[in-house]
């Protein structure tokens, strides 16, 4: 049945996924902040700067949370729940002095990614040195990062959401297949007599990373209207310092990278360490 | 072959080598439970009857004398095999798989598929007009393979596993419809045609009007009997971008060598169709094209024909050899000449009665065991009983041993495929529920099949 094997395998090589265009419109933002009411006040202010090109500008509300309702982190959830905006911006280590020791989110922050399903903007700090001294402008480079690319039409539409209209602006496509986890897999496949071992190595890489190579061509036709430029960077490595070196290549101003994960409380995969690190680099966690 | 019976053989001696015939034919038939291979059960039977024959001293021990009126010495088991048959399994086989290897076949399948938009009862007459076609071309096993794979991966993208069942059946029964339509269709094909002399293309023009009926009566009974009907209006588009899905492109490693694949498929049939009437070739025979056609494909993976090989079915090739050689033996033994007054006997019941007699029995055979012991020995009876080239007793012989296949799942290797397909699904079909399923499809095949060959062919 070695035959029968090989052309199932072809054939579902060739039942491709295909990317799903779906429009999204941030009208209602939710700011959670830690601050007094004024200097929230201008945090929202620079946070509208932020999205100023995101569809949905021109009929948005950004609603401010004071810091007496974001204190306790089970009304805050009740809030986000109340409220169902279409996003929430906060940033790290809130309600907390944490920041200064930089190996944490802060409870508040990986609570709510793991118990709301609304997308979280999470912002450099102020008072930490982290953004830019002159306040956020919209994000012209947006990464959208993943290892499991092909099929995932959430954090592609996200990602051009973010990187708004205008000239200049980029959506890059990141995949990282960790290079551990594969040289483990083929440590068994050459202890396996029955597997060719230099076969299933050149052919196993080879697949992995044409499936989202493929997928990436699919949101490239699917955007063809769309004045955004669709970069792919598909590539084996370790996964944080890969995503790390590509954040600086790329010049990124956005990250969008999921946080969930159906088989575990605990924040997604790479998502955690990369959210921790990359403490200058505005995030949407998904 | 060497010639029949040279020699006055005891009645006793018959029946001992009538009983190793016997033998084979029942070990081939519980090839399952014996858990052996048939190449090795032919082979153990292969050499038996040589040591018996040798005993006997049944066998034309000696020189081989070619038209040059030149002695060669040859293992007596040698001129027994009939190469040219093995030649063509040998050849075709090896460019089969070389071709499919240029995406060639998987790119038709898909656009096929996609052509369908996703409308089951489309996507049935697509895949079945696809059995048969591949069937003719290639080979029916191959065709199976290809067609139910494909239809395991479009079936579970559509959401519409249900119909699996339906599908994988009506397409194993299929094959055996397609391995109708050709000389080199399927190995009984290629044993009675070569022996009766048919050529690529009479065979061709003979089983084509049956092979479109009998496919078209197959389509429209699984469609009615499965309950496979058209799209309702606000299921189009989903099906429709669910196949839309498709590359046909993916399997397709070079454009050039997909080109060359296409240009080198068309070319083979046009030859092996023309092989009765090419100069030279027609000596050379159609082994001698399929084997020359394998080499020139076999040129594009030069560093690497090994692992063709590797591929071919060598269980397949043995068992042809050994099957060759039993039947040489049981021919001295004039097991074959016996055989054949009780063909006659039956034949003997006139040209209707006798032809659908033939044509049955021969299904009812193929049913239960392997259809080419039983094409090789018919085949060899008729033959030797000089039967006329356009008598409609060798088109018994064929339809019988070919649908035959499809009375039960073990009737014929395209349709253990499908089962194999099946089970490989999770879907349960013993031996009693395929034949209970198969049956109207079996009996409406052999209805067909009975007319055809008595309306047209007497």
């Amino acid at each position: 049945m070695t035959r029968l094997d090989q052309f199932a395998s072809v054939f579902r090589s060739a039942a491709k996924d295909r990317f799903r265009r779906r429009d999204i419109a941030v009208r209602d933002v939710l700011v959670a902040s830690d601050l007094d009411d004024e200097t929230a006040a201008a945090y929202a202010t620079r946070v509208a700067a932020f999205l100023a090109d995101t569809p949905g500008a021109d009929a948005r509300t950004i609603r401010h949370s004071p810091r007496a309702r974001t204190e306790d982190l089970g009304a805050l959830i009740e809030q986000v729940a109340d409220a169902d905006p279409d996003l929430v911006v906060t940033y790290r280590n809130l309600h907390s002095e944490a920041w200064r020791w930089p190996y944490t989110l802060g409870d508040h922050v990986e609570v709510l990614t793991q118990v709301t399903e609304v997308p979280i903007l999470l912002l450099p700090r102020f008072d930490a040195g982290e953004a830019p001294p002159g306040g956020f402008v919209p994000p012209r480079t947006v990464m959208a990062m993943t290892d499991h690319l092909a099929g995932d039409d959430q954090i592609v539409n996200w990602a051009v959401a973010m990187a708004g209209r205008g000239p200049g602006r980029r959506v890059v496509l990141a995949h990282v297949e960790d290079d551990l986890v594969f040289e483990r897999y083929m440590s068994i496949v050459g202890k396996t007599p029955d597997i060719e071992t230099g076969t299933a190595r050149r052919e196993i890489r080879r697949i992995l990373l044409q499936e989202p190579t493929d997928w990436i061509a699919t949101v490239a036709a699917a955007l063809d209207d769309v004045p955004v430029e669709v970069v792919p960077d598909v590539s084996f490595g370790h996964q944080l310092a890969t995503y790390k070196r590509l954040v600086e290549a790329h010049d990124v101003d956005l990250l969008v990278l999921h946080t969930k994960d159906e088989d575990q409380l605990a924040m997604h995969g790479a998502a955690y360490p990369v959210a921790v690190e990359l403490r200058r680099t505005p995030m949407l966690l998904l | 072959m060497a010639a029949v019976t040279h020699h006055d053989v005891a009645l006793s001696t018959t029946l001992i080598f009538g009983a190793v015939l016997v033998g084979l034919i029942l070990c081939l038939a519980l090839e399952e439970k014996l858990h052996a291979k048939k190449s090795l059960i032919a082979g153990v039977f292969a050499v038996i009857s040589l040591l018996l024959g040798g005993a006997f001293g049944l066998l034309p021990f000696g020189p081989i004398i070619t038209p040059f009126g030149e002695s060669i010495a040859m293992p007596v088991y040698i001129p027994a095999v009939d190469w040219g048959v093995i030649a063509i399994i040998v050849g075709s086989s090896l460019f089969v798989d070389v071709t499919s290897r240029s995406g060639l076949f998987t790119w038709i399948a898909v656009k096929l598929t996609k052509s369908s938009g996703g409308d089951l009862r489309k996507l049935l007459i697509n895949y079945g007009l696809m059995t048969v076609t591949f069937s003719a071309v290639l080979n029916n096993v191959t065709a199976m393979i290809i067609v139910g794979s494909l239809t395991a991966v479009s079936l579970d993208r559509l959401g519409r596993r249900d119909k699996l069942l339906a599908f994988l059946l009506a397409e194993g029964l299929l094959t055996n419809v397609g391995g109708l339509l050709t000389l080199i269709s399927s190995v009984p094909n290629i044993i009675v045609g070569t022996t009766a002399g048919i050529s690529f293309g009479k065979f061709l023009w003979v089983s084509a009007p049956y092979v479109a009926v009998a496919t078209a009566a197959t389509l429209a009974l699984a469609a009615r009997w499965f309950g496979i009907h058209g799209l309702k209006d606000d299921e189009r588009e989903a099906a429709a971008a669910a196949v839309a899905a498709f590359d046909e492109n993916d399997g397709i490693p070079s454009r050039g060598f997909f080109r060359f694949g296409a240009v080198m498929t068309a070319l083979f049939i046009l030859t092996i169709a023309g092989t009765s009437v090419l100069p030279v070739v027609s000596e050379l025979g159609m082994g001698f094209v399929a084997l020359a056609f394998a080499a020139v494909m076999l040129v594009r993976f030069r560093s690497e024909v090994d692992t063709f090989y590797r591929a071919i079915d060598w269980d397949l090739i043995g068992f042809f050899v050994a099957l060759f050689v039993v039947i040489n033996v049981a021919e001295h033994a004039r097991v074959l000449a016996v055989l054949g007054e009780g063909l006659f006997w039956l034949v003997g019941f006139g040209d209707v009665v006798g032809t659908a007699a033939l044509l049955v029995a021969s299904a009812a055979f193929s049913s239960v065991t392997d259809n080419i012991p039983l094409a090789a020995m018919l085949a060899k009876i008729l033959g030797g009983a000089g039967t006329d080239p356009t008598s409609p007793l060798w088109w018994a012989v064929v339809f019988g041993a070919n649908l035959g296949g499809n009375i039960t799942p073990i009737g014929s290797a395209s349709t253990l495929v499908a089962v194999t397909v099946i089970h490989q699904q999770g879907i349960e079909l013993g031996f009693t529920r395929f034949v209970r399923v198969a049956a109207p499809f079996a009996v409406l095949q052999l209805v067909l099949a009975v007319g055809y060959v008595l309306l047209f062919l007497s």
